[in-house]
């Protein structure tokens, strides 16, 4: 039996989608109630551009990656 | 000097104290997240050869990449909530009351507030080396008719805060006698 090893690649997308849900809240929450100061608007920038780096990063290793392998679960034995 | 509005603010209500916690409380914070995200690269130095013969595989090469990636946005994501968690929980001291601002998590933000005259006891506690050291700690505020006390958590210089209340207290206390019997005597 073998699963295709972009189960892998799906669930990290959800991972991110979380990650991009809680920034946006966090963001919101600043801007909303955080007293719009300066350092209020240096931070959220910062976050953000560490944020897209990561991404932008990550998906140079991610695109270089092929998707359509299997992994096998159970181990086949050759009669 | 404060650039924010106060909530629900009232007709001649200035502010005069905008408290948060002592910024050594936030850099603790942010020093264990930097420690987690330092822990993997120390992981890789001790145990680098045993590694790099799973990271040539196939298989466990394209999982570590996502790993790292979701490890790392999260760290970040935890930095940054660390830093919004610090921000908006502010104690707000204006010449006529005292507003309690807490932001519990993404949903849960709750706003108390208790009017000057109404305040009968204030104490300061500096607990622990790093509270005497760097001179933080908590500011107890006792009302009238409350149970409940106000609770300045981990602020810096308390003693300066208690001292800057108490002032206010008594000002707003005579404030709200002279009005008590100005009214008595227009009523009379």
């Amino acid at each position: 039996m073998a699963i295709p090893l972009s189960i892998f690649y799906y669930l990290y997308l959800i991972l991110v989608l979380i990650y991009l849900f809680y920034t946006f809240f966090n963001v919101y929450h600043l801007m909303r109630f955080g007293f719009l100061t300066l350092g209020n608007i240096v931070m959220v920038i910062f976050y953000l551009i560490v944020s897209s780096l990561i991404l932008i990063i990550s998906w140079n290793y991610i695109s270089q990656i092929d998707w359509q392998q299997t992994i096998s679960v159970i181990p086949q034995f050759q009669p | 000097m404060f650039n924010f509005n106060i909530p629900n603010a009232e007709k001649g209500e200035k502010v005069i104290l905008l408290v948060r916690r002592h910024p050594f409380i936030i850099l603790v914070r942010i020093l264990s997240w930097v420690i987690a995200a330092i822990l993997p690269f120390i992981f890789y130095l001790v145990l680098g050869d045993v590694i790099a013969g799973f990271i040539s595989g196939e298989i466990f090469y394209p999982i570590l990449v996502l790993f790292t990636s979701i490890y790392y946005l999260y760290i970040w994501l935890f930095i940054f909530a660390s830093f919004v968690d610090y921000y908006l929980d502010a104690w707000i001291v204006t010449n006529k009351r005292i507003i309690n601002i807490e932001q519990k998590g993404l949903f849960n933000r709750v706003i108390s507030e208790q009017r000057l005259y109404r305040i009968q006891d204030i104490t300061s506690e500096l607990k622990g080396f790093f509270s005497t050291f760097l001179n933080f700690g908590n500011i107890y505020i006792q009302t009238a008719g409350e149970e409940k006390r106000f609770i300045f958590r981990q602020v810096p210089d308390p003693y300066r805060i208690v001292r800057k209340i108490t002032k206010l207290v008594e000002e707003n206390k005579k404030f709200q006698q002279l009005m008590e019997e100005k009214d008595k005597i227009t009523i009379n």
